[in-house]
Formats: C-alpha cells, sequence, structure tokens
C-alpha cells in the first residue's frame, strides 16, 4: 500500500511539473498591460525614468525578460520552497492574500458538498429503487435540469426573486451595510445569510451530477447477482437495499466524494463573481481581468494540484473500501 | 422483481409462430426501438429539432439582420429659439460702409459721456448723432480746423440738441454741446439702435433707409415715413412696431433679438410678435400655428434675462429596451436590436459552436484513445500521461485568460468564435479519449478479436472494422452529453464578456446585459428568454444522451 502511494505521489509530482510548465507557457501570453500601465504610471512622476525603462525593469522584476523555459525554471524553483512571490494587483504576497481569501472559498464549499450529499444521495438511491417509475422520472430530470442550467441564469433568477422582488437577501457581497455594530454572533449570522443564495446556485448546478452517479450505481448494484441471491433468501426489500445493497453502492460513492474533497478549496470562479464574494474564485477572477500574473499562475497550479490530489485520493480510497482491488 | 415475472409469464404463453416472436430485430433496430420509447429522449429530439428550426430556418425567415437597429420617434422637449433683451447697440450699415470692430463699446462710451466723437483702435475718427432715444446715427470723421463756433449752422443745431449740421453741402458734426466744441466734416456710414428688424415675408431684405427712417420715426412717435420714395405706416406697440405699406403688414421691429437654435429657421414677426406678447405678460408658455396652422405649445424659460423658447419635438431615437410588440416579439435590447433575431442567430453560433468542439473532440480523442488502448504498452502510457496533464489544466479560469488574451490583441468576432472552438476541444478531447482507450483496452481482449487476428486482417481493419464501431454507442452518449456543457461553456464566457463580442450574438452575450442592475430588475424580456433557450438546448442534449445510454445498454433495465 504505502509502496502504490509513493509511486502514485511521484506520478503526480511529475504531472504536476508539465502541467505548470504549460500554464506558465500560457500565461506568458497574457497580456502584460498590468506592467505597461504601471510603467506609464511610474514614468509620469516627476523625475522619473523614461517609460522604456521603467518597463525594462519592472519586466526584470517581475521575471518577465527571459525565455519561456528559463522564466518558468526561476518561478518553479521558487514555487517549491513555496515562495510565490507578490501579487501584482493586490499588491501584498500571494500567499497572504490566499490565507485571507480562502475560508469563504471554503465555507461555500463545504456548506455545498454537505446538502448535495443529504439530498442527492437518498433521492438518487429512491430513483434507482423504482426505475422508470415517476420518481425516478422526476429525479432524472431535476438532475438533468440541474446539469443544464447555467449557473449565471440561475444566479440571476435568484437574485431577481429573493433579492429584488421579496428583499429577504442582499443582491451581492458577504455582510450587510450594519455588520461592524454588530454582535459577533450577528455578525456570523449576517455573514451566513449572505451565503445562503450562493450556496443554492452551486448547489442546485452541481448536485445532478451526484444524484445520476448514486442512481448508476445503484442500478448496478440492484442488478447484481448478490441482490438477487438476497432477495431468493425471502429478504425483506428493506433489508435488502439497507444491507446488501446501499453499503455496496457505498464503495463507488465513497471514493467519488473523497476525490472530490480537495475540490472544495478550489472557488466557484462564476458564482463567488456573480455574488461577489471574496473567495479564491473571485480574487482570481479579479487577478485574470487586470493581467496580475503571478496570483492567477498561483491559482492554476493550485487548482491543477488538487485535481491530481483528488485523483489521488480516488485511488487510495477506491483501493482502501473495496477489498477486492488488489493494490499492484 | 414484478416485472420480469409478468415478462416471463408472457413469453411463455407465446407459440413458436407468434409474430412477436418472429419478428427479430438488428441490434440496431433494437437500439432505435429502446430510444424511442424513452418519453424523456422523444422531449430532448423535439426541442433539439425546433432549436434548429428556430435558429437556422428562423434566421432566414426573420426580415432582420442581427445587428439592425431600430429607431423610434420620442417626444422631446427641444430648444427652439432663445430670445434676448437687446443691451447693445445694433447697426445697420450703409451700403459699402464698414464698422470698426470696436464701434459697440465705443457707442456706449460715447452716447453716456455724450463725447460724441471718437477714435477707434484701428485708428480714424467716428462719431454718433443722437436722433432719438436710443438711437444713432454713425459718421465717420475727418478732423475740420475750420472754426464754426460762431457760425450760425452750429447755433441752430445745437438749439434743436442735434450734434450735426450742414454748411456749403458738406456735413460736418460736432463733439459736445459746449461753446467750443471740435468739429469734424462727417460721412454717414450706419444707424445704430438697440432694435433688431424682421420682415414679413422671409425673402424681404430691408434697405439701410428703410431703417433708418423707420428707427428714426420709432424714436420720435412718428406714424409715419417716408424712405427710397415709398410711404410707409408705423405702428407703436408694447413689444415693438409694427410698419406697414399701404395698410399691409411690411416689417417689426423689436427690442428683443431672436435666434434660433436650428440655423435657417424663419421666426416670422408674428411668431415673435406672440412670444414678446407672452414675455411682457409674464407667462410661461403661449401657443403658436406651426405652417400646417396646428397650434403648438411653445414653453418659455426664464435664464438671467434671457429667455428659451422650447417645443415638444419628434426626435428619431434608438429604439433601446422596447417591450415586446408585434414588430418586436421579443422586444429590442440596449443597442435597439431586435432581440428575437439575437436569439436566432445567437442559437446558430451556440449550436455550432457545440458541434464543431465536439467533432474536433471526437477526432482527437477517438485517434489518440484508440491507438493507447489498441498498441498499450509504452505508447499507451504516454499518451495517458498526456490526458492527465491535460485533464489537470483548470477549463475555466484558461478560458478566462484566453478571453482577455483575445481581447487585448481584438481580434475580429469571427476569429474569436473560431479560436473558441479549438481552445474548447483541445482541453476537452481526454475525457472521450479516457472512454475509448478503456472500452478498446476491454473488446482487445474479447474473442472477436482474437478471431479477427487469426483470420489475419490488417491492424487498421482490425481498429477500424471491428474496435471502432463497437466504442461507437459510448462515443454517442458522451458526445451528446458532451455538447451541452460545450454550449454552457461557451454562454457562461459570452456571458462574461470573454466569449463572443458584439455584433455577433450568443445567447450568452444577450444575458450579459444583467450586468446592468437596472435591466435586470425592469427588462425581464431581454434576458430570460436567452436563458430558457440555454437551458431548454442544453436540457434536451441531456435527455438525448441519457435516453442513448439507457438504449444502447440495456443491462440498466431491470
Amino acid at each position: 500500500m504505502k509502496k502504490f502511494i509513493l509511486k502514485r505521489l511521484l506520478i503526480s509530482v511529475v504531472l504536476l511539473f508539465f502541467v505548470s510548465l504549460i500554464i506558465y507557457a500560457i500565461m506568458r501570453c497574457m497580456p502584460t498591460s498590468f506592467v505597461e500601465n504601471q510603467a506609464r504610471a511610474l514614468s509620469t512622476r516627476p523625475g522619473a525614468k523614461s517609460y522604456q525603462e521603467w518597463v525594462a525593469q519592472l519586466n526584470a522584476q517581475y521575471g518577465l525578460d527571459v525565455g519561456v523555459l528559463q522564466g518558468y525554471l526561476r518561478w518553479a524553483s521558487k514555487a517549491v520552497r513555496l515562495d510565490f512571490g507578490d501579487s501584482w494587483y493586490w499588491n501584498q504576497p500571494i500567499l497572504e492574500k490566499f490565507k485571507n481569501v480562502i475560508w469563504y472559498s471554503f465555507a461555500l464549499g463545504l456548506a455545498t458538498f454537505i446538502l448535495e450529499i443529504i439530498i442527492a444521495v437518498p433521492l438518487g438511491i429512491a430513483a434507482a429503487r423504482k426505475q422508470y417509475s415517476l420518481t425516478d422520472y422526476t429525479v432524472t430530470v431535476i438532475a438533468l435540469i440541474g446539469i443544464s442550467l447555467p449557473s449565471f441564469f440561475f444566479a440571476t433568477i435568484l437574485k431577481y426573486i429573493f433579492s429584488i422582488k421579496l428583499g429577504w437577501f442582499d443582491l451581492s457581497g458577504t455582510v450587510s451595510r450594519m455588520h461592524q455594530s454588530m454582535t459577533p454572533m450577528q455578525q456570523f449570522w449576517d455573514i451566513a445569510k449572505h451565503m445562503v443564495l450562493p450556496i443554492i446556485t452551486i448547489t442546485v448546478v452541481s448536485i445532478g451530477s451526484l444524484m445520476r452517479y448514486v442512481r448508476a450505481n445503484m442500478l448496478e448494484v440492484l442488478n447484481s447477482d448478490y441482490i438477487r441471491t438476497a432477495r431468493a433468501k425471502g429478504l425483506s426489500e428493506n433489508k435488502v437495499i439497507n444491507h446488501h445493497a446501499f453499503r455496496n453502492t457505498l464503495i463507488p460513492i465513497v471514493t467519488l466524494l473523497g476525490g472530490s474533497l480537495p475540490g472544495l478549496f478550489s472557488g466557484a470562479m462564476i458564482t463567488e463573481q456573480l455574488f461577489q464574494i471574496p473567495g479564491i474564485g473571485y480574487t482570481s477572477y479579479v487577478c485574470v481581468m487586470q493581467g496580475d500574473i503571478p496570483f492567477v499562475m498561483f491559482y492554476l497550479v493550485f487548482l491543477a494540484a488538487l485535481t491530481l490530489l483528488g485523483n489521488l485520493i480516488a485511488d487510495i480510497l477506491y483501493a482502501a473500501v473495496d477489498p477486492r482491488v488488489r493494490v499492484g | 422483481m414484478s416485472d420480469t415475472e409478468k415478462k416471463t409469464e408472457k413469453e411463455e404463453k407465446m407459440t413458436l409462430d407468434d409474430a412477436a416472436r418472429v419478428r427479430v430485430l438488428s441490434p440496431g433496430m433494437m437500439v432505435l426501438k429502446r430510444f424511442l420509447q424513452n418519453r424523456l429522449a422523444i422531449v430532448g429530439i423535439v426541442i433539439i429539432v425546433c432549436m434548429f428550426l428556430f435558429a437556422f430556418l428562423g434566421g432566414v425567415l426573420v426580415p432582420y439582420s442581427q445587428s439592425e437597429v431600430f429607431y423610434t420617434t420620442e417626444v422631446m422637449l427641444k430648444d427652439y429659439a432663445g430670445t434676448t433683451v437687446i443691451d447693445q447697440y445694433q447697426f445697420v450699415n450703409a451700403p459699402d460702409k464698414e464698422l470698426p470692430k470696436d464701434i459697440y463699446s465705443k457707442t456706449i462710451m460715447a452716447a453716456t459721456k455724450k463725447d460724441y466723437a471718437f477714435e477707434s483702435r484701428s485708428g480714424g475718427y467716428y462719431g454718433i448723432s443722437p436722433v432719438g432715444d436710443e438711437v444713432y446715427i454713425v459718421y465717420s470723421l475727418t478732423p475740420e480746423n475750420g472754426l464754426f463756433w460762431k457760425q450760425q449752422e452750429f447755433k441752430d443745431a445745437a438749439d434743436a440738441g442735434k450734434n450735426i449740421f450742414e454748411k456749403d453741402g458738406e456735413l460736418y458734426l460736432f463733439n459736445a454741446f459746449t461753446e467750443r466744441p471740435d468739429f469734424y466734416k462727417a460721412e454717414e456710414i450706419a444707424v445704430g439702435s438697440m432694435r433688431s428688424f424682421t420682415a414679413y415675408s422671409s425673402d424681404t431684405r430691408l434697405s439701410y433707409e428703410f431703417c433708418r427712417e423707420a428707427l428714426i420715426a420709432g424714436a420720435n412717435n412718428a406714424g409715419s415715413f417716408k424712405a427710397d420714395g415709398t410711404e410707409y405706416q408705423l405702428n407703436a406697440g408694447d413689444s415693438g412696431e409694427l410698419i406697414y405699406i399701404n395698410g399691409e403688414e411690411y416689417a417689426f421691429v423689436s427690442p428683443m433679438n431672436f435666434n434660433p437654435v436650428v440655423s435657417g429657421t424663419y421666426l416670422s414677426p408674428a411668431y415673435k410678435m406672440t412670444a414678446l406678447e407672452a414675455i411682457e405678460a409674464g407667462e410661461e408658455s403661449f401657443t403658436y400655428p406651426d405652417n400646417d396652422g396646428t397650434e403648438v405649445t411653445y414653453i418659455l424659460q426664464n435664464k438671467n434675462g434671457q429667455y428659451l423658447i422650447r417645443r415638444n419635438q419628434e426626435t428619431k431615437v434608438i429604439d433601446k429596451y422596447a417591450s415586446p410588440s408585434k414588430e418586436h416579439i421579443f422586444g429590442t435590447d440596449g443597442n435597439g436590436m431586435d432581440l428575437l433575431t439575437r436569439l436566432m442567430y445567437g442559437g446558430r453560433i451556440s449550436l455550432l459552436i457545440g458541434f464543431v468542439v465536439i467533432a474536433i473532440e471526437v477526432t482527437i480523442g477517438t485517434i489518440l484513445g484508440g491507438i493507447a488502448g489498441f498498441f498499450g504498452g509504452w505508447i499507451d502510457n504516454l499518451l495517458m500521461r498526456l490526458v492527465d496533464v491535460v485533464y489537470c489544466i483548470p477549463s475555466m479560469p484558461l478560458y478566462l485568460i484566453l478571453g482577455s488574451i483575445m481581447d487585448w490583441y481584438q481580434a475580429p468576432a469571427t476569429a474569436r468564435i473560431y479560436l473558441l472552438c479549438v481552445v474548447m476541444a483541445v482541453i476537452g478531447w481526454v475525457g472521450i479519449a479516457r472512454i475509448v482507450r478503456g472500452q478498446i483496452l476491454s473488446l482487445r481482449e474479447q474473442e472477436f478479436m482474437i478471431a479477427a487476428e487469426a483470420t489475419g486482417i490488417s491492424v487498421r481493419r482490425r481498429i477500424f472494422k471491428h474496435l471502432i464501431p463497437n466504442v461507437v454507442p459510448q462515443l454517442i452518449v458522451y458526445a451528446s452529453m458532451g455538447l451541452g456543457e460545450v454550449i454552457l461553456a461557451e454562454a457562461t464566457l459570452s456571458y462574461l464578456g470573454l466569449g463572443i463580442k458584439y455584433p455577433a450574438a450568443s445567447w450568452g452575450s444577450i444575458i450579459n446585459a444583467v450586468n446592468d442592475s437596472y435591466v435586470m430588475t425592469n427588462y425581464l424580456f431581454v434576458w430570460v428568454p436567452a436563458g430558457f433557450f440555454i437551458l431548454l438546448t442544453v436540457l434536451a442534449f441531456n435527455f438525448i444522451g441519457d435516453g442513448l445510454r439507457d438504449a444502447f445498454d440495456p443491462r440498466m433495465k431491470r
């Protein structure tokens, strides 16, 4: 088992190297308007150097003066020591900014994750138990609508109904106007209230795939021989479902959920942007728009690392949960 | 469970020559039959067909183009004319005479100081001679050394209150009513007053002599005067003097200056009189018939002694956010373009991008996945690591970055569409490659492949005739679901303003209007239809994909 994990880890590191190299190459294509704007601003100061000189100096400072490969190695040698440099736009160390914003994204991610499990697993199983029944059709349609909903459209509708027409929630942001004068408990509820619409949006948009996954796996389990055997033994339907089928269907589900745990940190770029939640997704969105290369670079590599970590966890869990899978 | 029991019962009841038993369907027909039995899949097919008709046929049938801007007429209060009380001398030049530039200020100075001769800045002497209240005749002067103060003509003129006299056929002007003023030889060049002239018919040119005589007569309250050999009658009113010729209105002299906002507009004396009367009476509006005889209401606004005359005027404006109507079934957007047309053309782009991207994805994915699965070994290893690498690249941020790069280079709308397709396909092919490889790996070990190998068929034939057809079902399922995803991704990008750009339309870019919260709140018809079109299309593709999966894979059916 140890050997297996070690091997997978090594492969992941190699993959991450190549992924970050590709990302770096793409990032270098990004418009350097930020550097140029800054150089222009600096060169207009009294007694300042010329614009050209500032551009050259800033490019050197930001490591944009060397070739892609050389620049990447320079970046990577710092990155392995967790030194990602300073964000241009936020004007502070990237990791510091990251620490400030990641918890918003994590809170959003965790809440949706829990909601998804609570809603999707029972519904998926219910749909599978009575295939082609009204329940199944309803669940299928709901799941597919969720998958098909453009998040920005759904969020806008939610905003229109709950913020504008009913006035229950604020349109965007994380705190209301009177936040500073509230007690800590009130402040918590205030923030929680602002998270309701984003959480609903992400949950509805992403719940469909889990629901369908649960249904498909449950169907497979219900079609297997041991379920037929259990029924043949004369076990009650409840016992068959709850003891024999459910436990077996948990294997792929736990694997999937375990694999998506790192994803809790990845942030929801579009939804955070729509609701102006200052999480990692929104922060990065702003950085993309402003041409803040170091931060976007960091975010993309961070996402890639999360994906790799998710795969790793899923593989390990798969091996750990299902004794039939032999680790080789 | 009960279902299976029923089925076996039914089969038992059949006889050997039962038609249902004899009829055997080919595998393809079986799939089709199962697919058609799926109600959701049929709904999906219907929606997709409708969408295609709407986007491609509708775009042809609709009379507008996607970037046609519509205009509407709107009644707006617009400035019509301005009036000012004349507080500076207005001069009417005698034929072929010119006035110095500083004549205005010099005249005022001379009139207040009662020193009627002055030297202009450009040199040259000028003088004025009062002929009535605020009416002066301007002369060009030459200093005269002759001493005239003992002359009878001078004394008579001074007694009559005139600073001009004639002697020996020459005009002489003196500068002040004193015992010993300076004398100048004078030549008449203009008449100055604080009044403006308007002729009754727009093509009448008022002669200098007419103006001069009219002003003098007006200032002296004379009932008639003669100019150019014609007799004119003069009628002084509150707001100015009306001049008649043989009882017919000829011209109007007013203490107010009228300036039409649109140059070339002719303001008739009658109109001016009405306006002046209203101003005198302190009213805020007045009516006056226009050329067609309909009464038009004009609104008067006083701004520091200036009066602004405004009226409601029909103006051509862009038909922004027009509510749904007969001409525009879905209304118009913020650029005054027909939303129905834009929805149609946007549908074309959304559907087209979906199909193009999926086609590229399937091509790359099938080739690379097929090679990896069939050959195995180090090729498989290498290709799968490549798949892993591409799989790790976060797609949405990457699209955003590419969008901003295209913004930076100001890529034209069509180039953006093509580039978007290619990039989405290059990121998206890995899923298909994985499916194809997995499927081929398991198929490769099956007996029919061993048999194929044993018969000595070429590798190419084995791959394309025996392996690929067995992968197709899964490919179709994946592709139809992937179509929905691609359309969603494109819509999201366009919504953020980084995908399809104006003037080309896409469903996402139509919803982009909600970034203006006023539009979001008040113009639902702008963004709701586009959202539902996206939802319906993606949903339909998912329905079809779902139905196909069930149809291809009957194992799932209990």
